[in-house]
């Protein structure tokens, strides 16, 4: 049993490793319940799910080798923390990262005054980093935990100590979010990634504590006199994405001279989705292998293997395998060898709207796929824009969820990447819309950033779970309407409140584009174009197929 | 020394105009079925314009002989001292090779005959002319003559909203604006002549939206020495274009002119344009 005045002695970076192996597991396991409370009964861009991705790509890049130094280890998680990260709560998360690196600086032993020092960067910056903080969020979450772990840290160094009194004030912390943000008050939620942090935390005390399991279910912190109710099944992950993906792959090779591209396509045409990276001495590989150990007879031609571990990816969760499909996401849209001007590359999500943004018309060089419930990481975007045919690249986010994690791009990449932050796809197609082949790069980007906030943002959707929201009170199943991130309209049928969404806008709107969601059967479609025609002949309305997820329609109003 | 001013039909100047400066057009061929018509003489516009988006019927067109010229020149040889030949792009049409060897074909025998390439079409190869003529009712000769066609072409712009790149497209004009094609989306291409063929210059959502950026286009290039709006079916969309555009035309009234078919047999029912000369920097 650790005694109170524990410290972490250099060279233990396997403790530290397994402190946060043990919060990727306390995420896990609380998933599906971080996600549930997002305000917004929409399954999109989940602080749960993205926050498991970005944790789980800070423990993939953990040393497998124990006598790491702490400071050395802390570094390179801050960046995979950062290259991993997505969504906003991943962006927040990587500042705690960031944090722990600059609060170890070069010290050999881990103590609370680092932790606490940790937690009050990772505050600052996570305050900084945004154009408008919110309270009532993790940052409030960050700050008050910082507050609590310089009290603690001051009067007793151990790490275990500081982390007690940490992880209960989180949690306190968390059940005060509503106080300070409306709009949780009014859903009967706490904020999502402060409970994910809390969440955190707990696995993190509880591996240092030595107890087991490490990830345990935790009861979601609500004001006095209430439960949280939101559905535990995460139904909205596609479940129906069972594929066999066999066996994860993982072993170092080491030895002199190693060419990790040569060793990159060996792994591609023998395996999936093949991670090489590392240095001329010591190569790291990922592979998915129907048969792991063609894997390893191939890796031990080049080189002596260490560090291998097997896992059956059938027993993990369909999360953690479309994970892994994150890699193959990207696509290409031109002939790789063909170079441009300058390249645009754009999230987006269903194959409709994929289509239309890269076809010759439009203008786009490739999609990075934002769909399903998963936003692409810094380290997706940052792939996509160094694989792009020009030294010149526009990114578009196309989704608030995704901005954050566009913006570290230009930092990462050594072309000229220029991020027009486009809230939505539907603001996306107009940034295209102004893009021009024979306009400089400044010209263009100034172009695009004009049409941010000038298109009309309408989604269609239906509720995944019960909720009030801006005074309206949504069942599961209904249907909904939001513009601008504002409830408009809430009925039975998809159609029924688009209509009333449209209708809001029939006087002022110039041409009003539909993009019809991957939901819709063709007869929905045909009927909605129809009943569009003949409600509102005067107005100019487009009915595209977008393909898209989650959302039955999508609407831009311009 | 007098100096006759020789343009071909796809200046689509105003038949008033041209007889005012006394320009002499040499028209092409639009070739329908088995038919052929002289562009703007046998045909016009509107007819054209009405057979167009027949499908079974894909008009072509066709330079004018070098006979056409030679005869065009001979009889202008009668009445002036020297002829300056000013035409389209001949990356557009074959039009100005035509003029060249007919000009070479009369020899040392005939006038002095200087023929331009003003990598332009409509009424920005329209309007050199016209300066042109202007400029030798003013005095100038041959050589000062040829200098201004030469600038006047360079700060000439022709810009188009088509309807649909179709018509570029399948009579093998499209040229640079090739990225436009395609679009899945319902949007108006506005393109320009640039280096002399078809030019990207922007996409707008929808025709009124394009409505609005051809007359704030205006603004942008103003000031104007020469100012025509253009169209091939939509009068009255035009007319509004020019009277809201007025005072950028130096006189306060802007040309409002048709596209004749064999340009409009490229762009197709529903263009809108401009053609005009920027004023030269001061």
């Amino acid at each position: 049993m650790l005694n109170s005045t524990t410290k972490i002695p250099s060279g233990t970076s396997s403790r530290l490793a397994d402190m946060i192996r043990a919060t990727t597991k306390a995420v896990e396991a609380n998933r599906d319940t971080i996600n549930a409370l997002n305000v917004f009964p929409v399954p999109d861009g989940d602080t749960g799910t993205n926050m498991l991705l970005t944790l789980r790509s800070v423990v993939e890049d953990l040393p497998a080798n124990s006598t790491e130094s702490a400071n050395n280890v802390s570094r390179t998680l801050a960046r995979s923390a950062l290259l991993g990260a997505r969504g906003n709560s991943g962006l927040i998360l990587a500042q705690y990262f960031k944090g722990l690196a600059e609060a170890i600086g070069d010290a050999t032993e881990l103590t609370g005054e680092h932790f606490a020092r940790s937690i009050r960067i990772a505050s600052d910056n996570s305050y900084k980093a945004l154009p408008n903080p919110v309270e009532g969020t993790m940052l409030t979450v960050y700050r008050e935990c910082a507050d609590i772990a310089e009290k603690s840290a001051a009067e007793n160094d151990s790490l275990v100590s500081v982390l007690e009194d940490v992880a209960a004030e989180a949690l306190a912390s968390v059940r005060r979010t509503p106080e300070l943000l409306p709009v949780l008050k009014e859903a009967k939620v706490v904020d999502s990634g402060g409970f994910g942090f809390a969440v955190m935390l707990d696995g993190a005390l509880r591996a240092l504590r030595g107890e087991h399991p490490v990830g345990r279910v935790l009861d979601v912190p609500m004001p006095a006199g209430k439960t949280f109710s939101g559905s535990v099944k995460a139904d909205f992950v596609d479940a129906s994405e069972e594929i066999d993906w066999g066996y994860c792959t993982v072993f170092a090779i080491q030895a002199e001279g190693l060419d990790l591209d040569k060793i990159r396509d060996h792994m591609d045409r023998i395996g999936r989705s093949p991670i090489v990276d590392g240095t001329e001495d010591i190569a790291k590989v990922h592979v998915h292998m129907e048969n792991p150990g063609e894997a390893l007879t191939v890796g031990i031609a080049y080189g002596q293997l260490s560090n291998i571990e097997i896992a059956n990816m059938d027993d993990q969760a369909a999360g953690w395998a479309a994970d892994r499909r994150e890699d193959d996401r990207l696509i290409l849209q031109t002939p790789a060898a063909t170079p441009v001007e300058i390249a645009v590359v754009a999230v987006a999500a269903g194959d409709g709207l994929t289509d239309l943004i890269v076809s010759a018309g439009m203008g786009a060089t490739s999609v990075v796929e934002g769909g399903d419930t998963m936003n692409p990481s810094v380290y997706d975007l940052l792939t996509a824009v160094e694989a792009a045919p020009s030294d010149k690249v526009i990114l578009l986010p196309n989704n608030k969820n995704v901005v954050p994690a566009a913006k570290e791009v230009p930092g990462l990449s050594s072309k000229d990447v220029r991020v027009v932050t486009t809230h939505s796809v539907q603001t996306g197609v107009a940034a295209l819309l102004e893009f021009n082949t024979s306009q400089s790069l400044n010209d263009n980007e100034s172009a695009m950033n004009d049409v941010v906030g000038e298109v009309g943002d309408g989604r269609v959707c239906m509720a995944s779970r019960d909720v009030t929201v801006y005074g309206h009170e949504i069942r599961k199943g209904m249907a909904f309407a939001t513009f601008d991130d504002e409830i408009v309209a809430v009925g039975r049928e998809p159609l029924f409140v688009l209509k009333k969404l449209i209708a809001d806008h029939a006087d002022d709107a110039e041409i009003i584009t539909v993009y019809t969601g991957e939901s819709l059967t063709p007869e929905q479609v045909s009927t909605t174009t129809e009943t569009l025609e003949n409600k509102f002949s005067d107005i100019e309305i487009e009915v595209v197929y977008g393909g898209q997820p989650h959302y039955e329609y999508l609407i831009a109003v311009e | 020394m007098s100096i006759a001013v020789v343009t071909d039909s796809t200046s689509d100047l105003p038949v008033d105009i041209a007889k005012q400066h006394d320009i002499s057009v040499v028209p092409l061929n639009v070739h329908i079925e088995d038919e052929t018509f002289l562009d703007g003489v046998t045909i016009s516009a509107d007819e054209m314009y009405r057979i167009l988006p027949d499908q079974k019927v894909i008009p072509t067109t066709s330079a004018p002989s070098v006979g056409t010229y030679l005869e065009m020149y001979e009889k202008l040889s009668e009445t002036h001292d020297e002829i300056i030949s000013i035409h389209i792009s001949s990356k557009l049409s074959l039009t100005y090779n035509s003029a060249v060897q007919a000009a070479a074909g009369l020899g040392s025998n005939g006038p002095r005959i200087e023929v331009v390439d003003t990598e332009q079409a409509s009424m920005a190869l329209g309007f050199t002319a016209v300066q042109v003529a202007e400029a030798i009712v003013g005095g100038s000769t041959l050589d000062e003559a040829v200098a201004l066609a030469k600038s006047a072409s360079k700060r000439a712009v022709f810009i188009g909203m088509v309807d649909t790149l179709e018509y570029l497209v399948r009579g093998g004009r499209i040229g640079k604006a090739q990225g436009f094609v395609g679009s899945i989306l319902r949007v108006k291409p506005i393109l320009t002549i640039r280096e002399g063929e078809a030019h990207p210059l922007e996409r707008v959502r929808n025709r009124k939206k394009g409505i609005a950026r051809v007359k704030s286009l205006v603004a942008e290039y103003a000031p104007l020495e020469k100012l025509s709006i253009l169209y091939t079916t939509d009068e009255v969309d035009a007319q509004e274009i020019a009277n809201e555009v007025a005072s950028y035309a130096p006189d306060g009234e802007p040309v409002v002119a048709q596209l004749g078919p064999v340009v409009g047999n490229y762009l197709g029912p529903g263009t809108l344009g401009l053609g005009f000369i920027r004023a030269e920097p001061s």
